[in-house]
């Protein structure tokens, strides 16, 4: 008989991390209490995150290994969630926690993003595939808060904000993924104003569900005679079942689930093929009314940062819990002698954290961990400080540094989760691909963020081919102009001088090969492009985290000054000191690495034969 | 129906590992601190008594969250408010400046002025466990008591029918209000607590309610008042003298027996359990 799953809670997050981001390093308590934050204080901030963490470790995390095990079943052409899912869902929106950054006019609390990403951590990393819907729920939901009519916004925005119905993003079908442009679902207009939608879309998460009592898809459609490729594309609101203008059910608007995907992870999580108008009676109208017709592309592009940032968050959210039980685990595992009794058979068994290997494994998963976090949080500090923009200058700062870092902040940050999840599962060994322990389970549901809302060579390919060039360049400049201020008043610094001038010098190079990307677009050297820019997001991403990291560790270091002994933010500090020494010595030296490889212009993969990458 | 419920911020249970002891007393400094959990159930009973299940928004009395300590503590009166208590007052004292009987006698000061109808504790607090305050305060007040509840059932506004847990099952006692209750874990459980508003058959989450976000925000617009505690008590002596502080010894290392007829030997003449 194969052992049960356990309803029992393994999700971890670290509040204390979260507090000094918050109120010392990016001083985002200095905006509360000012402004569009005049609600909120640093108790209400502290209070509503413990709480999450509570609800989280109460409600959500215990359902996510049974949910894995469990999966959703199709059932008389309906969804069904696993067990607890219901009630999970019913907690969520009495508690709140996904209206925490949502206007106060759509029933919010009107946090600040920074505040909000955190909530989002807590909510994903406890149970990523729950988290999925009321995720979808959302982001629909700011779309038509964003680009809907005032009528549209009235009927649905307060319901898929507060859980009365959910939502989803319809942009996949078979033969076009990352190429959107190719999608083939039709619109026809008919007599009443509406449109007849037709088509099949594939991988929609939630693309239905039994957690509400309707579920709002937004549809890529082409209208009939509108141009090719992304241009001809609008945005449909295509409900699950009909509603009136006052928010009434009434018939089955035909979308059906014609199947669902097995798949490597978030297996609570529906991933649905949705056929629409099988019988003719799917019926949709444009996001914003007929004048916003063939604008699908644009409105969806201004929703992207939002969820680009979400997916890198739930990156860091699974991958800190996967840290974080290694880290319980090398502490309790007793295996082998320490090395200095290595001979001696009868020396004492220690705890594993005390192995030189499994130390290492834990700082390195520590340093990207913080590091991806403090990034995430330096992105959202950004936005929170654009409504406070003395002037249009500062504002275009602001902004601008959003824009840059939102491709690091998915790519870099949903690749190096996956990658610390297989750190961990190392760090247990034997264990950790079992079931017993957790990580198996993070590192599966977590593959899927390098992928989805965009791949990560789509991230690398909008960083390098688009902001890079923004603003006439200006927000790289900018950045490396934060870098290098940075840099000149710490180079000198007593335990981090070494590390700080390491960044100098990585800075200069990512200048450098910045300089390089654009040589080859001045060149026509297009095929270099693509070929480079993932390694060149990988470098920028380094950089940027290294430059996170030695900023938190010179503040830690002047608190140590001042920090009682006995105090376990003495630990605390100490830990930032370590994180940003180990990731600036063992990790930094990769950024140059890659500015060498450009430099050197290597063009095997493109020069290779297709005949030549096997004869089989 | 009014109900007053102290409150207490305990060292976390959980990091217990981290406090420090010296012979003259148990360093804090760096401790992180939770609501006492007995407490949390204590408020939780007094939440449910003045309640319907169906609507938790409304409240049906009026429930005062209490705690001595210093400013600091008000973050555990915000996170009751946030719950649904309906205004807080903090007496302004130190750990190290209260005992039990302290705390009784200001309380049953503070409760001349508050004149509730109940007044909830938990049945003790995880640090001390010294489990007294419950009682001093009922006999202070010459009010009748019942102690380690593991359920209520509210009669109106005149009586309480009281599940005591004592050794070997439970004592039905029958209160007149006002009166003193100390709870027990049970009284969280879901049918442990039957209020006049609610449906009898109706059941609770096991536990205690989240704080939802918009109570977190609404909290800070109720009423947190500070006293002081020479305000209450003219007498604020000890009668608790602690004389020195010293760790649990540690644990000895075990032995590895051979043979089961050896543990039986040992169980006999060195254990004495057989």
């Amino acid at each position: 008989m194969s052992k049960p799953i356990q309803a029992i809670n393994r999700y971890k997050a670290d509040l204390r991390d979260f507090q000094f981001l918050l109120f010392e390093q990016f001083k985002v308590g200095e905006l509360l209490g000012k402004g569009v934050f005049e609600a909120w204080d640093a108790e209400q901030v502290n209070v509503s995150l413990a709480e999450c963490y509570r609800w989280t470790r109460e409600v959500a995390g215990p359902l996510n290994a049974p949910a894995d095990a469990e999966g959703c079943k199709l059932v008389d052409g309906r969804v069904i969630t696993p067990k607890g899912f219901k009630e999970a869902w019913k907690s969520l929106y009495e508690a709140g926690w996904k209206s925490i950054g949502i206007a106060p006019e759509h029933g919010g609390a009107g946090s600040p993003v920074s505040v909000q990403i955190l909530v989002e951590e807590m909510l994903s990393g406890a149970n990523t595939a729950f988290n999925m819907y009321s995720g979808l729920a959302f982001g629909a939901s700011e779309v038509i808060a964003s680009f809907g009519t005032t009528d549209q916004q009235h009927l649905y925005c307060a319901r898929m904000f507060g859980g009365e119905w959910g939502g989803t993003m319809c942009l996949t079908e078979p033969h076009a993924g990352s190429d959107v442009g190719s999608a083939k679902t039709t619109a026809r207009l008919n007599a009443d104003g509406t449109y007849s939608i037709k088509g099949t879309k594939i991988y929609i998460s939630g693309g239905d569900h039994d957690l509400a009592s309707n579920v709002i898809h937004l549809v890529l459609a082409r209208v009939d005679g509108a141009p090719a490729g992304t241009k001809g594309l609008t945005l449909f609101i295509v409900p699950r079942v009909r509603t009136s203008g006052d928010g009434t059910l009434g018939a089955d608007n035909d979308v059906t689930v014609a199947a669902l995907e097995h798949k490597m992870g978030i297996n609570g999580s529906a991933t649905c093929v949705l056929n629409f108008g099988d019988n003719d009676a799917c019926i949709g109208v444009p996001v914003g009314g007929d004048s916003e017709l063939n604008k699908g592309m644009p409105q969806m592009f201004k929703m992207m940062n939002g969820a680009r940032i979400a997916v890198g968050v739930q990156g860091i959210g699974v991958a800190s819990s996967a840290y974080l039980n290694a880290l319980e685990y090398a502490r309790d595992r007793k295996q082998g002698a320490s090395i200095t009794h290595w001979k001696d058979a009868t020396a004492p068994r220690v705890s594993i954290i005390e192995h030189a290997d499994v130390r290492r494994m834990l700082l390195d998963m520590k340093s990207r961990v913080e590091g991806i976090r403090a990034l995430v949080v330096k992105l959202t500090s950004h936005i929170d400080r654009l409504t406070f923009a003395k002037d249009d200058a500062e504002a275009a700062y602001h902004q601008g540094q959003v824009d840059l870092l939102v491709p690091l902040v998915k790519a870099y940050g949903t690749d190096q989760a996956f990658r610390v999840c297989e750190t961990a599962i190392q760090t247990y060994g034997g264990a950790g691909y079992t079931r017993d322990y957790p990580v198996e389970q993070y590192c599966r549901d977590c593959k899927i963020f390098s992928i989805y809302e965009g791949t990560n060579h789509i991230q690398a390919m909008d960083l390098v081919g688009r902001k890079l060039g923004q603003a006439g360049g200006a927000n790289l400049q900018a950045f490396l102009g934060d870098i290098a201020k940075f840099v000149a008043a710490h180079k000198d610094h007593a335990k981090l001088g070494a590390s700080v001038r390491a960044l100098g010098g990585a800075q200069e190079a990512l200048g450098g090969s910045a300089l390089k990307l654009l040589m080859w677009f001045q060149t026509g050297n297009m095929a270099a492009v693509p070929l480079y820019a993932t390694r060149f997001l990988e470098m920028m991403s380094e950089i940027a985290v290294a430059w996170m990291l030695l900023d938190a560790a010179i503040i830690a270091d002047t608190k140590l000054q001042t920090v009682e002994p006995g105090h376990p933010d003495k630990a605390f500090y100490e830990g930032k000191l370590f994180s940003a020494m180990y990731y600036a010595r063992s990790v930094l030296p990769a950024a140059e690495l890659k500015a060498r490889q450009m430099n050197d212009e290597d063009k095997s993969p493109l020069e290779i034969s297709d005949a030549a990458f096997a004869t089989v | 129906m009014k109900i007053l419920v102290s409150l207490k911020r305990v060292a976390d249970p959980d990091n217990a590992n981290k406090i420090k002891v010296t012979p003259q007393k148990i360093e804090t400094t760096g401790l992180e601190f939770k609501p006492n959990p007995f407490d949390e159930y204590a408020v939780e009973t007094a939440l449910r008594l003045t309640e319907n299940a169906a609507n938790t928004k409304q409240r049906l009395g009026e429930v005062t969250v209490v705690t001595f300590g210093p400013k600091e503590a008000e973050s555990t009166l915000r996170a009751a408010l946030a719950t649904g208590a309906d205004k807080a007052i903090r007496v302004d004292a130190t750990d190290d400046a209260l005992d039990g009987d302290l705390v009784a006698r200001a309380l049953a000061k503070l409760i001349e002025t508050e004149k509730p109808d109940l007044v909830l504790l938990g049945k003790q607090e995880v640090e001390g466990d010294a489990n007294q305050v419950a009682q001093l305060l009922a006999e202070y007040l010459g009010w009748p008591q019942a102690t380690f509840a593991g359920s209520i059932k509210s009669e109106g506004d005149t009586a309480l029918l009281v599940g005591r847990e004592i050794d070997g099952g439970t004592m039905n006692l029958r209160v007149t209000l006002p009166a003193v209750v100390s709870v027990d874990l049970r009284i969280v459980a879901p049918r442990s607590v039957q209020s006049v508003h609610t449906k009898a058959d109706h059941a609770y989450p096991e536990g205690v309610r989240f704080a939802a976000l918009m109570a977190i925000m609404a909290a800070k617009k109720k009423s947190l008042t500070e006293v002081k505690l020479t305000d209450l008590t003219g007498d604020v002596g000890l009668k608790i003298k602690y004389t020195g502080f010293e760790p649990p010894p540690a644990r000895k290392a075990g032995v590895k027996v051979k043979s089961v007829s050896e543990l039986v030997e040992k169980l006999k003449t060195e254990a004495k359990v057989l």
